[in-house]
C-alpha cells in the first residue's frame, strides 16, 4: 500500500483568485480531487491533499473538500495545512512527508492534470505520456523523460524536448525519508523541480521506470483548461 | 569560406572551408604570444598522437611560424559547449564522463615521474602573485584582497618540497576547454603550466566542478540546478577516485586548488567576478584555520 500526496501549497500572484486546481468542473467535482480519480485508488493507504493556511482561511477548503471526499468515498483523504507557501513542489511534499509521519511508498500527483493507469508498481517510476498524443500541448511547461529500449528512465528534463515522453504529473518514489534525503540535500536550489530530484537520484544510480497512462489531460493552461 | 569567431585566449579563431571540409585556425599577431601558441600546437600534437578512448584532441594539420605571426591550422569538431551537454544529458552519459576523466588522468600520472618539486616553485609564484595583484589597479586598495593575499602566502610558506608526478599535463582542463560530441570529449586549448603535473589538471577540472568557475562566463540562460547536480556529482566522483588512490592529491590539492584561484584573482578586473573569487580564497583558507 502507498500514500498518495497532491501538493496545492504554491502561493500565487493573485491571492483574491481562487487558484485552479479548486474550482469545480461541469459536475462539480473540484479539479484537484477529479486529478486522481483516474488512479487506482484501492492501492491507496492514505490520500493527503496539503493546501495553504492562506487558502483555507480565504476560501474554506478543507470544508469544500471534506465534502468531496463524501461525494467520492474516499474515506481515507485528509487535509494537510501549511502555514506558509512553500518554494517548490519537493518542499510541499516533503513537509507533507514530515507533519504526517509518513513512510514507504509515496505517490506524488500533480493537482492540474489527469491520466488513468491501472496499476501503480511499488517501485520509483515517473507517470510519462506520448506528446503526439496530444491534440494541444505547451511543450515549454513540462518536463521531458527519456527511456531506453528495456523502460528503464535515462533522463528527465525541465522544458526541453528531448524525447517524445514527456513527465505526465505523476511520480513515485519507494521511499519517502529518501525523498526527503534528497530534498534536504538539493533544498538551497531555486527553482528546485521534482525532476531535479529525480535526476539527482538517476546520478546515484536509483532505478526508476515509467509509468504508462492513458486519457492525458491537462488543466496548466487556460486555453487547453477550457477544453476540459 | 571564412568565419571568425571568439576565441578564449586571446587569439583570432577562424573556421575555414577549406578541401571540401570545415578547419579551425588558431593564430595570434603578437610576436611576443608567438613561441607560446607554438608550444601549445605542439602539446596538442603530441597529445593526439595518445590513446585516451573516449577522449580526443583535434588533430593539428599544419604550424605556421613566423617572428611576429603564428597559425595552428587544426581539425574542426563538430560538438556542444558542456552547459548544452549537461542540460541534455542522461545519467549514464555522465558516469561516461567521469570514468573518461578518471582515465585520462591516470594515463597523463603513468606517462609522468615523481618528481620532488622545490618548495621555491610555489613560494616564488606566490611572490609572483602578490606583487600582480598590489599592482592590479581593481586590487591594489581592495583590504579584502590583499588580505586574503596575505593568509595565502602563510600557507604556501608551510607547503614545503612536493612529491607529485611531474612530466604530461593538458595545462588548462576546464569545462570551457572541453568538446562534446556524444560521448566523445575533444580537448582544446593547452596551455603550458607553472608545474607540468596532471595534479593541476585535476585542479583545474575540479575549479568548474567544485566552483562552478566557468559558469561565470557563460552568457546564455540554462538550468542553473541541473547544472550544480551535475557538477556536485562529477565532483564527489573525482575527488573519491584519486584521493583513495594517490597520496600527493590528499596532501597538495587544496594549497594547489588555492594558487589557482589567486592566478585567476591576480588578473581580475570584474567586480562581481573578483567578489566571488575572494569568497572562494576566504573558503579555502577556512580550511587551514
Amino acid at each position: 500500500m502507498m500514500t498518495l500526496i497532491v501538493p496545492i501549497a504554491a502561493s500565487h500572484a493573485d491571492i483574491h483568485k481562487l487558484p485552479q486546481p479548486f474550482r469545480f468542473d461541469d459536475e462539480g467535482t473540484m479539479f484537484c480531487v477529479k486529478a486522481i480519480t483516474g488512479l487506482p485508488l484501492s492501492e491507496i493507504k492514505d490520500i493527503y491533499f496539503v493546501i495553504l493556511r492562506e487558502h483555507e482561511e480565504r476560501f474554506m477548503l478543507s470544508e469544500q473538500l471534506s465534502m468531496q471526499f463524501r461525494k467520492h468515498g474516499l474515506t481515507n483523504a485528509h487535509v494537510t495545512i501549511l502555514d506558509q507557501p512553500t518554494t517548490s513542489q519537493a518542499e510541499t511534499v516533503t513537509q507533507a512527508i514530515r507533519l504526517n509521519d509518513i513512510k514507504g511508498i509515496v505517490f506524488i500527483k500533480d493537482a492540474d492534470c489527469y491520466f488513468t493507469t491501472d496499476e501503480i508498481l511499488p517501485q520509483n517510476g515517473v507517470a510519462i505520456y506520448a506528446l503526439e498524443n496530444l491534440p494541444l500541448v505547451d511543450p515549454q511547461h513540462k518536463s521531458y523523460v527519456a527511456v531506453d529500449d528495456m523502460f528503464y528512465v535515462t533522463n528527465i528534463i525541465e522544458k526541453r524536448v528531448v524525447s517524445h515522453f514527456f513527465s505526465a504529473g505523476g511520480y513515485c518514489f519507494e521511499d519517502a525519508q529518501e525523498f526527503c534525503r534528497y530534498y534536504d540535500r538539493l533544498r538551497d536550489y531555486s527553482p528546485l523541480y521534482l525532476s531535479h530530484i529525480i535526476y539527482a537520484m538517476l546520478l546515484d544510480k536509483k532505478i526508476f521506470r515509467p509509468i504508462q497512462i492513458d486519457d492525458y489531460q491537462d488543466w496548466s493552461i487556460d486555453a487547453l483548461f477550457k477544453r476540459n | 569560406m571564412k568565419l571568425d569567431i571568439q576565441g578564449h585566449s586571446g587569439c583570432d579563431i577562424a573556421i575555414v572551408y577549406e578541401d571540401n571540409e570545415l578547419h579551425i585556425h588558431k593564430s595570434t599577431h603578437d610576436a611576443g604570444y608567438v613561441p607560446r601558441l607554438v608550444n601549445q600546437a605542439n602539446k596538442q600534437i603530441a597529445a593526439s598522437n595518445r590513446e585516451y578512448q573516449n577522449i580526443r584532441v583535434p588533430k593539428v594539420f599544419a604550424v605556421e611560424q613566423t617572428d611576429s605571426d603564428a597559425v595552428i591550422k587544426m581539425e574542426y569538431i563538430y560538438s556542444k559547449n558542456y552547459v548544452e551537454y549537461f542540460e541534455n544529458a542522461g545519467f549514464e552519459q555522465i558516469k561516461y564522463l567521469i570514468g573518461a576523466i578518471e582515465y585520462f588522468i591516470d594515463l597523463e600520472i603513468n606517462a609522468s615521474t615523481m618528481q620532488t618539486v622545490p618548495s621555491h616553485i610555489l613560494t616564488d609564484k606566490m611572490a609572483d602573485v602578490a606583487r600582480k595583484v598590489a599592482n592590479n589597479a581593481h586590487l591594489k586598495d581592495d583590504r579584502e584582497a590583499l588580505e586574503l593575499v596575505n593568509r595565502s602566502q602563510a600557507v604556501m610558506d608551510g607547503v614545503g618540497d612536493m612529491v607529485m608526478p611531474v612530466g604530461t599535463c593538458h595545462g588548462d582542463l576546464t569545462f570551457s576547454n572541453i568538446l562534446f560530441n556524444g560521448n566523445n570529449y575533444y580537448l582544446i586549448d593547452f596551455l603550458d603550466s607553472f608545474i607540468e603535473s596532471p595534479l593541476l589538471d585535476i585542479v583545474k577540472i575540479r575549479q568548474d566542478t567544485a566552483y562552478l568557475w566557468s559558469t561565470l562566463m557563460y552568457n546564455k540562460p540554462f538550468d542553473k540546478v541541473r547544472l550544480s547536480i551535475v557538477s556536485e556529482k562529477i565532483d564527489k566522483a573525482i575527488d573519491e577516485y584519486f584521493t583513495s588512490r594517490y597520496q600527493w592529491y590528499r596532501q597538495y590539492y587544496m594549497p594547489l586548488q588555492l594558487m589557482n584561484f589567486l592566478r585567476i584573482l591576480q588578473y581580475g578586473h570584474d567586480e562581481k567576478v573578483i567578489a566571488y573569487i575572494k569568497r572562494v580564497i576566504a573558503g579555502q583558507l577556512e580550511s587551514y584555520n
